[in-house]
């Protein structure tokens, strides 16, 4: 039997490397949608942990709502990352820069 | 074997979203068979929807608590006077849209989002447990992000609403992180069910707990823009079409408010000690960032942008007092807070310039030689964000402030003093330029009467909140008799 703590150690090993990446990726805007969908997977492998460990469906059926919401926001994510390049001609985090903020 | 039984849940607290759900397809829908220049019924149908759903919530009964849902939803006074803002604040911003938008692609689809987000808001507003809190709250944003890049012929929208959706999508993240963690906890999603564990729960959880508090605190200050969470609001507001910058300015707010207080009060009161520490540090950050960083502002919708950042800082007051007072001091500082925003977009979509909006500060020089009462108006305004006294903003200050002093935050409530007093100059700057400067730049006005309407109801609301504020004090007070 796997104990709950290297679930725990994996989502947040996970959900680490989606902040990360998505902190010093300097390239492309399509590594950031995948980051994004990293930290969803993170907390989905959380959740499904404590659901079976807590001995309570809950869990399992929120991530079920994660992972529905998750694929709308990438449908979403995607077409305004379209609507950026008909603009910019460019997915370059570099070129994300005519708001300074 | 016992015979399956499918009991019909009561279903009468959700009428309102029930309806603003079927209006929202029906205005899609209705749009695919409306010739171009008639698109703008869209508009009025979107506003009309906000006004039945309205006399819905009211009719409903907004004085007692009603679960839905087998506890997935609850209908409640303060959650009913929370709707009364959303619904206003969403009826306002598509006011200010029916002429702005009217020449982009795809009208129809822009108030059917906004109705869309407003139900987003409204499930938000009623939820009394982590799955509807997301739910509404995803449904709010993925709308937000696309009106915000509604103007996809234009670089700076898109990227807005990119940045947006970036950041959004990170704070959600984060949100969902924190909430696996409370789960894990307690073993529930119900806000007082994960409250009642917490209080039981033995010093091992303790690190669980605080892991999952810091995450899900993080993730809701970022919806509400609070510093240091708040890198996406200047741009964003800046991108955005003008009234949708209006309609992110409070309706978002309001419902964040409400399910940042619900939280706090239902999930986490044993934590209140942690929570309280964390929220005085962001909150004068909040403060600081807001009331500086919009000194340096030449475009009057980024200069808003960190003004909302300053106003969040003080609203976090009410919550940090953590009492009645203080969260009705939240509903007072967000009502008036409606009035003085919206006012204040409405004058700014009313300046139209060869098609490009009056945004820089200069273009406001001399608007008093030109039309003086847009120019009264917007004085008032701004007067009223600077807390001026006898203007209605002074009042949402003095009541979160006094309810910080009362509850102990004494030296909180100094540093927000002086913070306001910073703030005062960089509102008085513009009405400087509205009254003292010459004209710079020609304008040409947008004549729209619902428009002109919205600009003189919500400065005469802004004086008569300022001469007469215990009505609202009152009914926000008696809002909170639910969850306290």
């Amino acid at each position: 039997m796997v104990p709950l703590s290297y679930y725990l150690a994996v989502a947040a090993c996970l959900f680490a490397l989606g902040i990360i990446g998505l902190f010093l990726n300097r390239k492309n805007v399509i590594v950031i949608l995948m980051c994004i969908e990293l930290i969803l997977l993170a907390v989905n492998v959380n959740l499904a942990a404590f659901s079976h460990f807590l001995q309570d469906l809950g869990g399992q059926i929120f991530i079920f709502f994660v992972l529905t919401v998750a694929a709308s926001e990438v449908a979403v994510g995607l077409a305004i990352l379209v609507a950026f390049y008909r603009n910019r001609r460019s997915i370059n985090v570099e070129d994300i820069n005519t708001l300074q903020g | 074997m016992t015979p399956l039984n499918f009991p019909l849940p009561n279903v009468v607290p959700l009428i309102p979203e029930m309806f603003v759900a079927v209006m929202g397809m029906g205005v899609l829908m209705l749009d695919l068979f409306l010739p171009k220049e008639r698109k703008v019924i869209g508009g009025y149908l979107a506003i009309l929807t906000c006004i039945i759903a309205g006399l819905l919530t009211v009719q409903i009964g907004m004085a007692e608590t009603v679960s839905a849902f087998y506890g997935f939803f609850v209908q409640d006074p303060f959650s009913s006077y929370a709707k009364l803002l959303i619904y206003a604040g969403t009826a306002l911003a598509v006011i200010l849209s029916l002429d702005y938008i009217k020449n982009e692609f795809g009208v129809g689809e822009y108030y059917s989002l906004m109705l869309f987000a407003m139900l987003g808001m409204m499930i938000m507003a009623s939820a009394p447990n982590f799955v509807t809190l997301y739910l509404g709250l995803e449904l709010m944003a993925l709308c937000t992000y696309v009106l915000v890049g509604f103007q996809r012929d234009v670089l700076r929208s898109s990227e807005a609403a990119l940045k947006y959706f970036i950041l959004g999508s990170l704070a959600s993240g984060i949100l969902l992180y924190g909430i696996s963690f409370l789960y894990g906890v307690s073993g529930s999603f119900d806000f007082a069910t994960i409250g009642a564990a917490i209080e039981h729960s033995g010093s091992g959880a303790h690190f669980a707990l605080l892991l999952g508090l810091v995450f899900v605190l993080a993730g809701l200050a970022f919806k509400i823009s609070l510093a240091p969470f708040h890198m996406w609001t200047p741009d964003a507001y800046e991108g955005a079409p003008t009234p949708i910058t209006a309609f992110m300015s409070v309706a978002p707010k309001v419902a964040g408010l409400v399910i940042l207080i619900r939280v706090l009060a239902d999930a986490l009161p044993a934590l209140n000690v942690e929570y309280v520490t964390i929220f005085s540090w962001l909150a004068v950050i909040s403060m600081a960032v807001g009331n500086l960083a919009a000194i340096a502002q030449r475009n009057i919708k980024r200069m808003l942008a960190y003004s909302t950042i300053g106003h969040i800082g003080f609203i976090m007051l009410g919550v940090i007092a953590g009492t009645a007072d203080g969260y009705a001091g939240v509903l007072v500082y967000m009502t008036i807070y409606l009035f003085m925003s919206m006012g204040a977009f409405a004058v700014i979509v009313l300046m139209n310039r060869e098609g490009i909006q009056g945004e820089l500060l200069d273009d406001f020089a001399g608007l008093s030689k030109v039309r003086p009462g847009y120019a009264l108006a917007m004085g008032l305004y701004l007067f009223s964000l600077a807390g001026i006294p006898f203007l209605g903003g002074f009042w949402a200050k003095y009541v979160v402030f006094m309810a910080a002093i009362e509850a102990g935050h004494l030296y909180l409530a100094i540093i927000a003093l002086l913070f306001s007093v910073v703030g005062a100059f960089y509102y008085i700057r513009v009405v400087k330029y509205i009254y003292f400067d010459e004209t710079r730049v020609a304008f040409e006005f947008v004549e729209n009467r619902l428009m002109q309407a919205t600009v003189a109801v919500t400065a005469v609301a802004v004086v008569a909140i300022g001469l007469y504020p215990q009505p609202v004090i009152n009914i926000c007070k008696a809002a909170l008799g639910g969850i306290i």
